[in-house]
């Protein structure tokens, strides 16, 4: 864990800015709302709308650190969970089995346009375009066109179910204990290195502070209806990518390929390969999304999954994810994706004019890319 | 008004703090083509980038006469304004653009309103390329269309657009073939004929003798002699541009040498954008155990590209047989190479070598991860205490592995490279351009890693520019000219002038019997 250190620090302070814009976001909207906004029932609410962007967002920001990008992921998203409605719908079909179907198609599918960027050097922005379109249009062949519902509990579970009180409270605990042992380990280790020490009173601030912050998040989620299920899968995500991205030879090769694909090359690894299970994760993840969004809308939509490729992207980037590859993090990218859905709860509950919300996000995505690109410019 | 177009009188120039031109004298008369000669590295692109503008009045010292005035150019376009035009080694056209866009991008003849003027400009450029002797180029079409020699010529002609009266070619004749180059000799005799001053840069000295009035050679910055050519040789000018003492930089060659572990069979290969023509020609050759074979040649002999298709990194079309240790190997990509123990540091550092957002001990560790690593997890720890070894080992100077790679000098990003590819423990390690960019104190220490390696048993092809370098260090000396192996010298007193003189292939061939 010490070896992205330096990363760390860069990022830092980016990171900072974005949870200090996020403050300043949700401050703005409770103004506005006479404290609707921070409700349980809204923030349960906003976290569950930043469940699908964010499972996309964690796939996404390895195809840009990877150097490529995936246009295709709305549409797969949404070929994937109209999929599992009629799977669902028409034949009945076991919640795993439908399951393990789907996330396999999800492979399958993100396997290929793998292929074609890795080995057939079709530009990813082409397959992703061509994506787009082909993956839609199957989705409107095979429902023809109407929305398929309505599809069964157990699935609708998945989007829309609470964890009880109590397993609320154990996941907080365990979290909680997880936090202490990583941070204990992190400072073991930079000891027996003779690496700087932070002093011991800031790294158990630091661990209070998470667990206070768990402590809020679990009581106010278990104040409303508990933590709801899409919000547990995305926290799964969040740190089992963080764990691959810094930890494994496959994360590491994943930013290696993204900062100089010549020099990895030359080096003996095997690029195009580290490109095709990055896209095949993407895959696996539009599965999932996909699985979230027919849950979350009890139903299999022809146009599910509409412009959600622009949202994944948009959150990556102003998670301060690099545009050229070679560097982002998983926790930036959801924090990116926080924003996206503040802002899209916030200006809902105004009554925001839909044409008003896709400006305010457009000029939000510029904004954070414009201070990125002048504040890496000027390093 | 003086005789002379140009005189640079004492021009010096510094890089830091090292002095890169220190001196120079040069006239050039109305009509006069001077041939300027020098090693890789001699000065003599600075000196042209110092005439041409590239390097602003102010930033060097000495003084420069144009007309008998004295020229303050602050820009390549106040030179070209004075009638100095530079033709670079790389042809600086837009191949999708015609012939006639080209010679006018950035002057073009225009209509009200901002169109472009074709009729004008066809006419204009028709015109000159008559001049050129050229009439059957259609300007219209796209420069892509026509091949090296011809596009050369579109150069040469855009030049002429500018009014040049004093026309700088470096290395004009690199990518031609020998009709286009007697074709671009007689131009240039139609050009002096005409009052235009020339600068000719070559290394091939055939060509600077065929065309040149007088030659002036400069060496480690110093200008040697100008002499009128008919009073010269091509020995005597090669006898000029070498001559440099060997300093004690280089390690002692006590180095046992084994049996033979690595061949090369029949190696062509191919050029990328031109399938047809060969950039290395059928070349074989072999390396013993401990051996260090120095690949000398001109920048463009071949010699990056048949280290890269030995080690599977070549991108285009090849053909021949690499063998180790008596075995007939696979080696068509870098994975398998290394795998094998075939390892190559490649001459582009930056495009190449290190991977930019990684730290410095990623960097290092980035060839051999999988080795630290239990079901896909790096053991942090071990790979922190292999990269510690690394670097103690190389004398790697860095405040922390932690740090970006790209914060370090360029011999330690070298030192870096290196590394890399020495924990996958190579049995043949090839260095391409391994000091290109090195300070001369993390030269010297990559010399003596490059003897404690061979000391050990590892077998090593250095390419390198610098023929000081090669000499210094290899046991066995290959010279490569166009793509072919044109010498074979076991390094026993072996002098720069035999070497150059191979590469540039004018003495007989002194080919090696042992060992």
């Amino acid at each position: 864990m010490t070896h992205i250190a330096i990363k760390q620090f860069f990022s830092r302070y980016k990171i900072m800015a974005l949870l200090i814009a996020i403050a300043f976001i949700w401050a703005f909207f409770s103004w506005k709302t006479e404290g609707g906004f921070v409700t349980p029932r809204n923030l349960s609410n906003l976290l569950r709308q930043m469940s699908v962007t964010g499972i996309l967002a964690c796939g996404m920001v390895l195809v840009i650190i990877a150097g490529e990008i995936d246009l295709s992921v709305g549409s797969l998203l949404g070929l994937l969970g109209g999929v599992a409605a009629i799977l669902n719908v028409s034949t009945h079909l076991p919640l795993a089995l439908n399951l393990g179907l789907v996330l396999l198609l999800g492979l399958l599918l993100g396997l290929f346009n793998g292929y074609l960027t890795a080995y057939q050097r079709i530009p990813s922005f082409i397959v992703g375009l061509g994506g787009m379109l082909a993956f839609r249009g199957i989705l409107l062949g095979i429902t023809g066109g109407m929305t398929i519902a309505p599809v069964s509990d157990d699935v609708v579970y998945l989007g829309q179910g609470y964890l009880p009180a109590q397993a609320g409270v154990a996941l907080a605990i365990v979290l909680f204990l997880l936090t202490l042992a990583l941070s204990w380990q992190r400072r073991r280790n930079r000891a027996r290195h003779a690496l700087p020490l932070a002093p011991l009173w800031r790294d158990g601030v630091n661990v209070l502070i998470i667990g206070a912050l768990l402590l809020i998040f679990v009581r106010t989620l278990n104040s409303y209806d508990g933590v709801p299920v899409p919000v547990l899968l995305l926290l799964g995500l969040l740190g089992l990518f963080s764990y691959v991205t810094t930890q494994t030879v496959f994360g590491r090769r994943i930013y290696s390929v993204g900062s100089n694909m010549e020099a990895t090359r030359l080096s003996g690894v095997n690029v195009q390969a580290v490109k095709l299970w990055v896209f095949g994760i993407m895959g696996v993840m539009c599965a999932l999304a996909g699985l979230v969004n027919t849950a979350r809308l009890a139903a299999g939509s022809p146009s599910a999954g509409n412009m959600g490729e622009l949202d994944a992207i948009a959150a990556c980037f102003i998670g301060g994810t690099s545009m050229r590859g070679g560097s982002g993090t998983i926790y930036g990218a959801l924090i990116g994706a926080l924003v996206m859905a503040s802002l899209d709860n916030g200006m809902s509950m105004l009554d925001v004019g839909t044409y008003w919300q896709m400006i305010v996000k457009g000029s939000i995505l510029m904004l954070a890319v414009w201070v990125d690109v002048n504040t890496r410019g000027g390093r | 008004m003086s005789e002379y177009l140009l005189e640079m009188k004492g021009i010096a120039k510094q890089f830091g703090g090292v002095r890169a031109l220190d001196g120079i004298d040069i006239k050039i008369k109305p009509g006069e083509c001077i041939g300027l000669c020098g090693e890789n590295g001699a000065g003599k692109s600075t000196l042209m980038k110092i005439l041409s503008g590239v390097y602003p009045h102010g930033s060097w010292e000495g003084e420069i006469l144009w007309d008998g005035q004295p020229l303050r150019a602050h820009s390549v376009r106040d030179s070209e304004a004075a009638g100095i035009v530079i033709i670079h080694q790389e042809l600086m056209l837009v191949p999708q653009l015609s012939v006639a866009e080209n010679i006018f991008m950035g002057h073009e003849l225009t209509l009200p309103g901002g169109r472009m003027n074709y009729p004008a400009m066809y006419q204009r450029a028709e015109e000159l390329l008559r001049e050129l002797q050229m009439p059957d180029i259609n300007v219209a079409l796209p420069v892509m269309q026509y091949g090296g020699g011809h596009q050369q010529l579109v150069e040469i002609a855009k030049a002429l657009n500018k009014k040049a009266r004093l026309l700088i070619l470096d290395e004009p004749s690199s990518s031609l073939s020998s009709s286009e180059i007697a074709v671009l000799l007689n131009i240039i005799r139609g050009l002096k004929a005409k009052g235009v001053a020339c600068v000719y840069i070559s290394h091939k000295l055939e060509e600077v003798e065929a065309v040149c009035d007088t030659i002036a050679v400069i060496r480690d910055g110093k200008h040697i002699a100008t002499t009128p050519m008919e009073k010269m040789t091509v020995e005597e000018i090669i006898a000029q541009m070498v001559g440099r003492a060997i300093t004690t930089m280089y390690p002692p060659r006590d180095h046992a040498i084994g049996e033979v572990i690595f061949e090369a069979r029949h190696i062509t290969c191919y050029d990328v954008d031109h399938p047809q023509r060969k950039r290395v020609d059928d070349v074989s050759f072999v390396l013993r155990r401990g051996e260090i074979v120095g690949i000398a040649g001109l920048v463009g002999a071949g010699r990056t590209e048949l280290v890269s298709t030995l080690f599977g990194a070549y991108p285009g079309r090849y053909s021949g047989t690499v063998w180790l240790d008596g075995k007939q190997v696979d080696t068509s990509s870098p994975r398998k190479s290394i795998r094998l123990g075939l390892c190559m540091v490649p001459e582009d550092r930056k495009q190449h070598g290190i991977v930019p957002d990684l730290a410095v001990g990623q960097n290092i560790t980035l060839a051999v991860l999988h080795s630290f690593s239990r079901h896909g997890r790096i053991d942090a720890e071990r790979e922190l205490n292999t990269i510690t070894g690394q670097i103690a080992r190389m004398q790697l100077k860095t405040a922390s592995p932690f740090l970006p790679i790209t914060s370090l000098s360029g011999g330690n990003q070298q030192k870096a490279v290196l590394a890399k590819m020495l924990l996958a423990q190579p049995k043949v390690l090839i260095l391409d351009e391994p000091t290109r960019g090195v300070d001369v104190g993390a030269k010297a220490e990559i010399y003596k890693l490059i003897a404690a390696l061979a000391a050990q048993g590892v077998s090593i092809i250095m390419v390198s520019s610098e023929l000081a370098e090669v000499l210094g260090v290899s046991d066995r000396v290959l010279v490569i000219g166009e793509g072919k192996l044109r010498g074979d010298f076991v390094n026993h007193d072996l002098s720069q002038e035999t070497v150059l003189a191979a590469a540039i292939n004018q003495a007989e061939q002194h080919r090696s019997t042992a060992p």
